[in-house]
């Protein structure tokens, strides 16, 4: 996933390919109300650097290399019974609420699946914040640099104090740079890009 | 509101609920540290086991955190104790979260039961849209898998015990596996409750040792190749008798298959 992938035609390709029924029920479904939402959340920036398009480019691919890779591993699934996390433990958490009463058997099986794309991503985010300060180990700031850098991450502020001593700088840095008007969510930086990625399935 | 939702979530986890029977989870625990045994570990966690530090159960297990946080760097990358910590907490909230969103959207429908499409649906309100058409992908094909269960629910018995041989890893993933398979049997339209019959198929090898548990478990499947009946016989057997007997006749079906 690390190198950089400058051809996108054909990982969209790829994600066409593998799953058809989805994509039918991906251009009806959801999608078409969330691409809306996503436009009145995020405006065009008026006309970023070629540093910062650049950038939001590559991270954009990247994106569409990952969900590509979610795709074919979902479609190598045939054993549900085998999960990189235990679906007992993910339902202890759920029932931890105690507004929740019953929980389907497909929740924590949904669960266990979403719960890999979230610690991918967060890792994935935070090992950029690692690479920029040039070090091999991931530490715990970088995980509140991606948080602090990603807007659905959010509610994970209380989670992820940023008051590190020697990483507050730079994270408060890194927000100042973002705060100026220009959208946190890379995939929405690019109007053109976005819009690629999302009406190629049908 | 998202802020205000999280924090509460946040003091909810802060008092989870306890439950007996701490020796399964620190089998579960030896054989995830020894094996890497995932789903050892889902089949022990699903008895409810509670080791001393009851906080661990409020976070998913750190080792399989880390191993998919590897999947995401590059082969040289390291990873800090600390921030291995920091995303397994980071994970238990988002499941919270999203769990919170679902619930509420059940509440104001009246409906009781979370299920899948309630959590792709609070997961797109929450911002993670990016999540849901994988996720869609991977529901409907489990909803086929689970459905093609139902369909052959005679040869119930069988297929369970194959899932019980590719789960046979080591004794107490072995016993947990045989034992899901035999559960399922009778349990076709419940899968979880399959996962804690499994468990307590794992606290009672744990009780007698490791040897019993691969001797119940190799009989068991045995059986398994069987007749539906036969099973179903062996494990009431098994639930009347005491210890030592359920662990003789085991015994002698080792025997009798070796043989």
């Amino acid at each position: 996933m690390e190198p950089n992938s400058s051809i996108p035609p054909p990982v969209m390709g790829a994600a066409v390919a593998y799953p058809p029924a989805a994509g039918a029920a991906y251009s009806a479904g959801p999608y078409a109300h969330a691409h809306a939402a996503l436009g009145a959340l995020y405006p065009p920036p008026p006309a970023p650097g070629p540093p910062s398009s650049h950038q939001g480019g590559a991270a954009a691919a990247q994106l569409q290399l990952f969900w590509a890779e979610q795709y074919r591993e979902i479609e190598a699934t045939t054993d549900f019974k085998n999960h990189n996390l235990p679906l007992a433990r993910i339902k202890k958490i759920m029932k931890a609420d105690e507004d929740v009463r019953m929980i389907a058997a497909e929740a924590p099986v949904v669960f266990a699946r979403a719960c890999e794309m979230f610690i991918l991503e967060l890792t994935h985010r935070g090992w950029a914040h690692a690479e920029e300060n040039k070090r091999r180990t991931l530490q715990k700031s970088d995980i509140a640099a991606a948080v602090a850098r990603t807007e659905v991450f959010d509610f994970l502020v209380d989670i992820v104090p940023r008051d590190e001593p020697r990483d507050a700088d730079p994270a408060a840095a890194a927000m100042g740079a973002a705060a100026p008007g220009i959208p946190q969510h890379p995939a929405a930086a690019d109007p053109t890009t976005m819009g690629y990625y999302y009406v190629q399935p049908q | 509101m998202k802020n205000r939702k999280g924090y509460g979530h946040q003091g909810h986890l802060l008092s989870p609920v306890g439950s007996p029977l701490s020796d399964n989870e620190s089998g579960a625990a030896a054989a995830a540290g020894g094996g890497g045994c995932g789903s050892s570990v889902g089949y022990c966690g699903g008895g409810g086991g509670e080791s001393p530090a009851k906080e661990q159960d409020r976070f998913l297990p750190i080792a399989n955190v880390s191993r998919i946080m590897k999947r995401s760097l590059p082969a040289n990358a390291k990873i800090s104790k600390e921030a291995k910590e920091t995303v397994q907490e980071c994970v238990s909230e988002f499941i919270s979260f999203v769990t919170g969103e679902a619930s509420d959207k059940c509440q104001r429908e009246k409906r009781k039961t979370i299920n899948g499409d309630d959590l792709l649906w609070a997961m797109t309100t929450l911002g993670f849209e990016a999540y849901v058409a994988p996720l869609k992908s991977y529901l409907n094909r489990y909803r086929e898998a689970e459905g093609e269960k139902a369909a052959v629910l005679g040869g119930g018995a069988r297929h369970g015990e194959g899932g019980g041989a590719a789960d046979d890893a080591g004794p107490l993933a072995a016993g947990g596996g045989a034992g899901d398979g035999v559960d399922r049997a009778g349990h076709d339209d419940d899968a979880h409750v399959g996962l804690m019959m499994g468990a307590s198929s794992v606290g009672f090898g744990s009780g007698g040792g490791a040897a019993p548990s691969y001797y119940a478990a190799a009989s068991r499947k045995a059986y398994g190749a069987g007749e539906g009946s036969k099973v179903m016989e062996f494990e009431g057997e098994e639930e009347n008798g005491g210890v030592q007997r359920g662990r003789g006749f085991a015994s002698h079906l080792h025997g009798a298959v070796q043989w």
